[in-house]
């Protein structure tokens, strides 16, 4: 595996308000990512693997260790590395269209005029032509996550960090996009980090699974999905059925005994 | 049948958190000055206040009228929008850069904040000696004194604007490649113009009740003066038809500001 993206040894403590209590978030954790890969982050709520996505994307600063990209160190936020929120985080004061060009807008490498076409192109791949000229405060959750995606990929990183982007979504919206994601990471083929707590949604999207123990995160298990179940099954809906619902049952009891394990700590 | 109708009008008024059509609201609004002056002539016209201290409805309006033809009220009225509009702008063009400086840089705001809430507190009108010695007794200590009772208020209202600015708006900024400058001037603040517009509507309404504080000192001319010099003389219509003039002036301000808002961001309407 070629290492694109390359975490080694992240450490991260945060402090109490009156800087008296510690709480270890993650321990010395390394892993690696290849380019084009579709990683989920799965483990126990609150045990750290929204902060280890935040630190690969520069939006948190860990205590020690390196993100590197390419082999190069990182520092920072940056377009490089794209990031879709839980909480919807398009512009209410922007149209769909220009929520979408907005993430054209500090991209000096193309022309004003392919900025337009990336936007067409992004527009028509998450299928909001018709609502080019709504504000999003008029389109649906779902709508405008879609929104928050196509602007993402229109700024061209290299790296998209998706943390539970259809978390607050409904049960057949989620589905759709989730169906839509698909479609464009064998598209785009964009290495992609996802937070998930949905097991089945990890399954369904992943090319491998990074399971991680409760608080300090530390990986308690990598799954290769597709060395069980074809990417191309479960995008055609025609996965072996007993293999899919073996492996949610062993990742759900992975997840609970480390859940359990936190309560006892607790 | 009659009683449905009106069971169905009251319940549609008294619908809980529930909007109003625009005519209705209009209605009830006006129903709410009928309602008031009413009251009012009742009180004065029963006799149990003397007229040199609640005089009729009607006399207030013709003193109104008095106001413009027998003195140059219409001039007092331009000073006075002058003065206000002078000082407001003044304060908001300090304020607007200051109050998204102190929100943004974590300093800045830890410097400023505790001496703009001790001044905040102060009572302007304690502070009108100081700015007649520092100012004279000419217009600098007017706008002074306007500028005074708006700014402080304005700078917290505009810090606390831009630090409700969703987190993940500026996150995106960054992941998108902007510089911090693109991300205050592309995102803070088209994310915070809406309420901080809201905010200068009622810090402007306050500019307005500080007017008489800052026209009765040394003054020969505005609404504030026009009402302190007939008080001496007791024209109480008088005295409420200047009292009147404000309320109308800063009513149709506020209703221009709520119609510049309601275009402004319109796709804040769902």
């Amino acid at each position: 595996m070629d290492n694109f993206i390359e975490i080694s040894d992240i450490t991260k403590t945060y402090w109490s308000d009156d800087g008296k209590t510690e709480t270890k978030v993650i321990l010395p954790l390394s892993m690696a990512i290849a380019e084009g890969e579709m990683v989920m982050f799965l483990g126990p709520s609150g045990c750290g693997k929204t902060t280890l996505m935040r630190i690969v994307g520069g939006l948190e600063t860990q205590d020690q260790g390196s993100i590197r990209l390419r082999g190069e160190l990182l520092a920072g936020p940056d377009r490089r590395r794209g990031m879709v929120f839980q909480s919807y985080s398009s512009f209410p004061w922007l149209t769909v269209r220009n929520n979408i060009k907005f993430g054209t807008r500090y991209r000096t490498d193309i022309s004003r005029q392919e900025k337009e076409e990336i936007t067409d192109h992004y527009m028509n791949m998450v299928g909001l032509v018709r609502y080019g000229d709504f504000y999003t405060n008029r389109i649906s959750g779902g709508m405008r996550q879609r929104v928050a995606i196509a602007r993402t990929l229109a700024s061209s990183p290299d790296v998209l960090l998706m943390d539970e982007p259809f978390g607050a979504l409904d049960a057949q919206t989620r589905e759709h996009l989730q169906f839509q994601l698909m479609d464009i990471n064998k598209s785009e083929k964009k290495t992609t980090i996802f937070v998930t707590h949905d097991v089945e949604e990890a399954i369904l999207l992943a090319n491998r699974i990074i399971i991680f123990s409760s608080r300090p995160a530390r990986v308690v298990k990598e799954i290769d999905v597709d060395a069980v179940i074809s990417a191309e099954d479960r995008r055609n809906g025609t996965a072996d059925v007993a293999a899919f619902m073996t492996m949610r049952g062993d990742i759900l009891t992975l997840i609970r005994a480390e859940y359990a394990h936190n309560l006892e700590e607790t | 049948m009659h009683a449905a109708i009106y069971g169905r009008v009251f319940s549609n008024l008294l619908a809980f958190r529930k909007a109003l059509p625009r005519r209705t609201e209009i209605i009830l609004g006006a129903l709410g000055f009928v309602l008031f002056l009413s009251v009012w002539h009742i009180f004065a016209a029963s006799g149990t206040i003397r007229p040199e201290f609640l005089p009729k409805p009607i006399s207030v309006a013709q003193a109104f009228v008095r106001l413009f033809t027998e003195r140059d009220f219409a001039t007092d009225i331009v000073i006075s929008v002058g003065r206000v509009w002078f000082a407001f702008f003044l304060s908001v063009i300090v304020a607007i850069p200051l109050g998204l400086i102190m929100s943004t840089y974590r300093s800045v705001g830890a410097v400023l904040e505790p001496f703009i809430d001790f001044i905040r507190y102060l009572p302007v009108p304690a502070l009108v000696p100081l700015l007649v010695i520092w100012f004279g007794v000419g217009e600098a200590s007017k706008i002074a004194v306007l500028w005074t009772g708006t700014f402080f208020q304005l700078i917290l209202l505009v810090a606390d604007d831009t630090k409700r600015v969703p987190v993940e708006y500026i996150e995106s900024g960054h992941t998108l490649g902007a510089t911090n400058g693109q991300i205050m001037r592309h995102i803070i603040i088209p994310a915070a113009l809406p309420s901080m517009v809201d905010n200068l509507r009622i810090t402007l309404g306050w500019c307005w009740t500080y007017l008489i504080v800052a026209e009765i000192v040394a003054a020969n001319s505005g609404i504030g003066h026009v009402i302190w010099s007939l008080r001496r003389f007791v024209k109480t219509p008088e005295v409420m038809a200047g009292i009147v003039a404000i309320g109308i002036i800063g009513l149709l301000t506020d209703q221009a500001f709520r119609y510049a808002h309601a275009r402004l961001f319109s796709y804040l309407r769902r």
